[in-house]
């Protein structure tokens, strides 16, 4: 089943400049991990060193924040709009994508 | 009280006589006041919120001028820190409403006084960690506050209403780190910060009017030059350490005692229990060392390949590092330990 997974502006750069990406998945983790083995430079924005969504970044089904789903285990189909969201510290300071 | 400046925004329905007087009467805190923080205080004191104060550590730079809209040359050239220059300014803008501005670090030993009877507070800051702070004390004190950041042409905005809502901590439980290579990189654009700034300004608004079924209740973000939004709804989370447990981890810390400025070299130092420093005495004994510029608000002291610039109040921002140990020496050697 393909989902649409919607990138970030911040994130564009290690995703091939691509607003969205259509993946197979049945699970956001499915998702996630077939978006960063397209995009190899995104892991690690993405995840942390023990293969953890980072905190401080924020995944979507639809309208609905994954970590009060069933995470990564959370069921995707058809059609389903999986949102990365990341923090921005920004300001004057330029300070980090924080992705 | 002269209405006549408020009449366009009068006829505006939301807004009427009524809402005019309820503005007028309102007080308002902004954290910050570089980009977002410059561009909400125009809109709040032409609106005529009754009351602004802004805080803010900082300095004028020219680099500043591209995008922080309440300043000019000659505040640069002056090295006028920003709270006094935003003040200045924004008292011949609207000579209606309170200004107030303060040449503070905000941490947690200051930050309940600073806010504490406020209508609301408005983000203007450049760092999760004075957020996470502003967050424990918005929650603790029941005070609605505005989120808003902007990198490149990116925004991101979200209205945290204490007990009702997701608060900082439900939506980002830790802060971003690591990663900082995109900092000097990415740059930023004016119209990101008006975009970013008009959102908070507006919801700013809708809470002092008392509409908040009108707000927009999401985490809001938008790209200005490719004009995409990305709008989720995050939930509260129950287990939330701030909005759940009621527990203010920054409030209790001690305040840094040093904080590292990302994206342009510098590091903060900051005194716990600053005594005070008297500039001219300073000015005095540096100029011995290397050319010092000093005005009522600040010191600038030059020392090849560094710029010390010292506060009244102790706090010193040290350019030409990001080492904190190579700070904190400069500062033992020229300020004081």
């Amino acid at each position: 089943m393909a989902v649409k997974v919607v990138i970030p502006t911040p994130l564009r750069q290690f995703a091939g400049k691509k607003d969205s990406v259509e993946i197979d998945a049945s699970t956001v983790g499915e998702a996630l991990a077939g978006l960063t083995s397209q995009f190899g430079d995104l892991r690690k924005h993405l995840f942390n060193e023990e293969g953890k969504l980072r905190s401080f970044v924020n995944v979507y089904v639809n309208d609905e924040d994954i970590r009060f789903l069933q995470k990564d285990q959370t069921p995707v189909h058809e059609s389903d709009v999986i949102s990365i969201v990341p923090s921005i510290a920004g300001g004057s300071l330029i300070c980090c994508i924080c992705s | 009280m002269n209405m006549d400046k408020y009449s366009r925004q009068i006829l505006f329905r939301p807004i009427g006589p009524e809402g005019q007087e309820k503005l007028l009467a309102s007080k308002a805190v902004l954290v910050g006041c570089g980009a977002l923080g410059a561009a909400q205080a125009n809109v709040l004191v032409r609106a005529g919120v009754g009351a602004l104060r802004i805080i803010d550590r900082d300095f004028v730079e020219e680099s500043n001028l591209q995008r922080q809209w309440l300043f000019d040359e000659h505040d640069a050239a002056e090295n006028l820190p920003k709270a006094v220059a935003a003040e200045r300014k924004l008292r011949a803008i609207n000579s209606g409403v309170q200004v107030e501005g303060v040449v503070a670090d905000v941490t947690s030993r200051n930050i309940e006084e600073l806010v504490r009877g406020c209508d609301v507070i408005l983000d203007g800051t450049d760092n999760f960690e004075t957020r996470y702070l502003m967050n424990d004390a918005a929650v603790k004190l029941g005070i609605p506050w505005i989120y808003g950041a902007v990198v490149a042409s990116s925004a991101l905005t979200m209205t945290i209403l204490p007990g009702r809502g997701p608060c900082l901590a439900c939506v980002y439980p830790s802060p971003p780190q690591g990663l900082h290579e995109t900092c000097d990189t990415a740059g930023i654009i004016g119209p990101a910060v008006g975009w970013a700034s008009s959102i908070q300004v507006t919801e700013a608004l809708k809470l002092l009017l008392g509409r908040e079924s009108e707000l927009h209740g999401t985490l809001f973000a938008f790209d200005v030059w490719r004009n995409r939004a990305q709008q989720v709804k995050p939930p509260i989370d129950p287990g939330c350490r701030v909005c759940g447990a009621r527990t203010f981890a920054h409030l209790e810390e001690g305040g840094a005692a040093h904080v590292t400025m990302c994206g342009r070299n510098s590091v903060q130092i900051h005194q716990r229990d600053s005594r005070g420093l008297d500039l001219k005495l300073l000015k005095a004994r540096l100029e011995q060392f290397g050319p010092v510029k000093a005005n009522d608000f600040l010191l600038k002291f030059a020392l090849e390949p560094y710029e010390l610039t010292v506060f009244p109040d102790g706090r010193a921002i040290i350019k030409g590092t990001q080492d904190a140990a190579v700070a904190r020496g400069l500062y033992a050697k020229y300020v004081g330990a």
